[in-house]
């Protein structure tokens, strides 16, 4: 073994120098009990960074559209270009930070939609269309995705109970809408509505006991 | 479709998944040298046993909208050769990964636990387990094939405390009871024999001084930064003996000591506090492998008197020993249950109790300059005993601090530390070579500097 005569010390391991004092090590080279591991920048931090400054500039995007006059014709092509691409980076976001649990990617889909449709709504003189159209097809169109990945990727139902629950709350908001009188057309919100209540319907009738169990889990006091 | 059986983590507990962070993932490694080189096979099939003997250890960490809790799972561990850094992160939330790995690089075996499952109590039990069914199949023949394990104690620690049912019983049911936290385990005891004896605690007066902390240069990608020196035993011991100290607080004592010499911002009348965990099952019967210690905080102040590594060591001795009582400890232990119990408490959601258990454990650290603990001397069952050499114990820190157990003779120091920095631990090994122990060092490379040229 190798020895530092300024520590007077053993040092294990084929260090050149002693690690403690940095002198010269005499002696025979033993192997070492630990294995050089190289450095591992954390992939993970510079994530999070880009995460949060790409999040401020989308909320700043998002914000910036109330200084423009809601009428102003000549705005419209480009406002719809700025908040599509928004948007798209949003979901972008979305879908990395939550690669893990889909369900819940799912649920911050929908909502994320359901709200930035809305916004887009209003921005451009509300006519109604996001709660007549955009919601209910995102509900419903994200409750069949949801059906369709719990049967291929064959989710545990605990990992996926409390989050399809949610989503297939979320399905039931265009019925409100439609009782409010705030849709022009009532078929996408009652087609959405009736897609829900199946489902819910399903849900408890087939999976009652699992959900009250995943529930109970969750909200334990 | 399965119902899974989960129990809440309980509130010592929740401070290790609150308080983790990149440069202290709360990770924890006991590891043990063995005589050959490890049969990865072999160590596979042992742990695949040993596993099963442990239904805590099947545990998942989820988190709930109040808690977190420890969920049962269908993974199975797998040995792996060591590749990542010691005490590299296990718990990643959305992840879901069991709570412990189990390692291997030559002669070394390593058990590395996320500290929300197990103490360090708890960990060396599954640890003995692993050992001992290695061994058996490794060394058929040379010692009778009997279940002795469970006799033979790892220490001197309550390892009686551990009830095993000769028959298993349902895992569900095994799941449930071992993963239930040790807390509440000794209070259903105490409920049937009466109360552990009554009392106000007794809080020391006073403001706090001022504790000197460490600072240094964090380690590039913030891994822990690990050293270990390994001497004979019982050449500390004489050497404690002769001071009229206890082993543990003479070497913290000797801490102290050499970052007093090596750290040019401490002044001459600098206070330095550590933290010392205390099993509680010495004192509280509990078959929990869960978490189930309290820390004791001791401090010395320089320059009031005689600051003989000596003198110190006794001073640090007699303040441990006055909080390390049953009745004291009793007074924390019912603090904890009624912490639990506390309605508030229980209807903060979980992302809240993370923010307060964080500045908790910040405003903790701000009031320490370094951390001990000692697992005392362990035995390991039979053939076991005669391959193992050296043991180790390792834990992820955000202030330096060392760990020591005892296995055949050999004493060995794990320091661990979020800086570069290393001048601590040279004094410290030239304070013990400097009274005649043969010291031994072995060190995982951290920086930049020490990796270059490795495997070229
Ligand atoms: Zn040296």
């Amino acid at each position: 073994m190798r020895a530092c005569a300024d520590c007077s010390l053993r040092v294990e391991g084929d260090w050149k120098r002693c690690p403690l004092c940095g002198g010269d090590l005499r002696g025979a080279v033993v192997p070492s009990p630990y294995p050089a591991v190289p450095l591992r920048y954390s992939r993970r931090r510079v994530l999070r960074v880009l995460v949060l400054c790409s999040l401020g500039v989308i909320l700043l995007s998002f914000l910036a559209q109330l200084l423009f006059r809601r009428d102003a014709e000549d705005l419209g092509a480009l406002r719809s270009v700025w908040l599509g691409i928004a948007t798209t980076w949003l979901v972008v976001l979305m879908a990395v930070s939550k690669r893990r649990n889909l369900a819940k990617f799912i649920v911050y889909l929908v909502a994320a939609a359901a709200a930035v449709s809305v916004y887009w709504d209003y921005l451009t003189q509300w006519s109604g269309w996001s709660v007549t159209y955009v919601v209910p097809i995102v509900c419903a169109a994200s409750i069949a995705g949801l059906l369709i990945t719990v049967r291929v990727i064959r989710m545990e139902l605990a990992d996926y109970v409390v989050y399809s629950g949610l989503t297939v709350l979320l399905g039931l908001a265009p019925i409100v809408f439609l009782a409010l009188g705030w849709v022009g057309t009532p078929i996408p919100s009652a087609i959405c509505g009736a897609l829900s209540i199946a489902v819910v319907t399903l849900l408890l009738a087939l999976r009652g006991g699992a959900v009250r169990h995943e529930l109970a889990t969750r909200l334990h006091l | 479709m399965k119902r899974r059986h989960w129990v809440r983590l309980d509130n010592a507990s929740n401070i290790f998944p609150a308080a983790r962070s990149d440069v202290d993932p709360k990770v924890f490694r006991l590891g043990a040298e063995l005589d050959h080189l490890v049969d990865p096979a072999l160590l596979q099939e042992a742990l695949e046993e040993t596993f099963e003997r442990f239904p805590l250890y099947h545990a998942v960490l989820r988190r709930g909208v109040f808690w977190y809790y420890l969920q049962d799972s269908d993974l199975r561990p797998q040995v792996v050769a060591e590749t990542e850094q010691v005490c590299a992160p296990i718990y990643q939330p959305d992840r879901r990964t069991l709570l412990f790995r189990v390692v291997h690089h030559r002669r070394r075996v390593g058990l590395e636990v996320f500290h929300a499952l197990s103490d360090g109590t708890g960990a060396l039990w599954f640890l003995t387990d692993l050992l001992g069914a290695y061994a058996r199949r490794r060394f058929a023949g040379e010692a009778p094939v009997v279940e002795e394990v469970h006799e033979l104690a790892p220490d001197s620690f309550a390892h009686y405390f551990r009830r095993r049912q000769p028959v298993p019983a349902s895992h569900e049911e095994d799941f449930t009871r071992e993963a239930t936290p040790a807390v509440l385990t000794v209070e259903e005891a105490a409920r049937e024999e009466g109360p552990v004896g009554e009392g106000r605690a007794r809080r020391p007066s006073g403001r706090r001084r001022r504790v000197h902390r460490l600072r240094g240069s964090r380690t590039p990608d913030h891994r822990t930064r690990a050293l270990e020196l390994s001497m004979p035993a019982a050449d500390v011991l004489a050497l404690a003996k002769a001071e009229g100290a206890a082993p543990t607080m003479y070497l913290t004592a000797l801490f102290f000591e050499a970052i007093r010499r090596t750290d040019a911002r401490v002044h001459a009348r600098s206070t330095f506090a550590a933290s010392v965990p205390v099993n509680l099952r010495q004192f509280f019967p509990s078959t929990s492998a869960r978490n189930f210690f309290a820390t004791i905080r001791v401090e010395h102040t320089y320059g009031r008197g005689d600051d003989s590594i000596g003198a110190v060591a006794r001073g640090l001795q007699e303040a441990f020993s006055a909080e390390a009582t049953e009745e004291a400890l009793g007074r924390r232990l019912r603090r904890l249950i009624r912490v639990e119990r506390f309605p508030p408490a229980r209807i903060v959601p979980r992302p809240l109790k993370d923010l307060l258990l964080s500045a908790i454990n910040y405003a903790n650290n701000r009031s320490l300059t370094v951390a001990i603990s000692n697992l005392g001397r362990v035995t390991l069952p039979s053939p076991a005993q005669d391959h193992v050499g050296r043991m180790l114990f390792l834990v992820s820190a955000v202030r330096p601090q060392f760990c020591a157990i005892t296995h055949g003779g050999q004493l060995t120091l794990g320091f661990t530390s979020p800086f570069v920095e290393t001048a601590h631990v040279r004094e410290f090994a030239r304070l013990l070579s400097g009274a005649g122990i043969e010291v031994s060092l072995a060190a995982a490379r951290s920086t930049e500097e020490e990796l270059a040229g490795v495997g070229a």
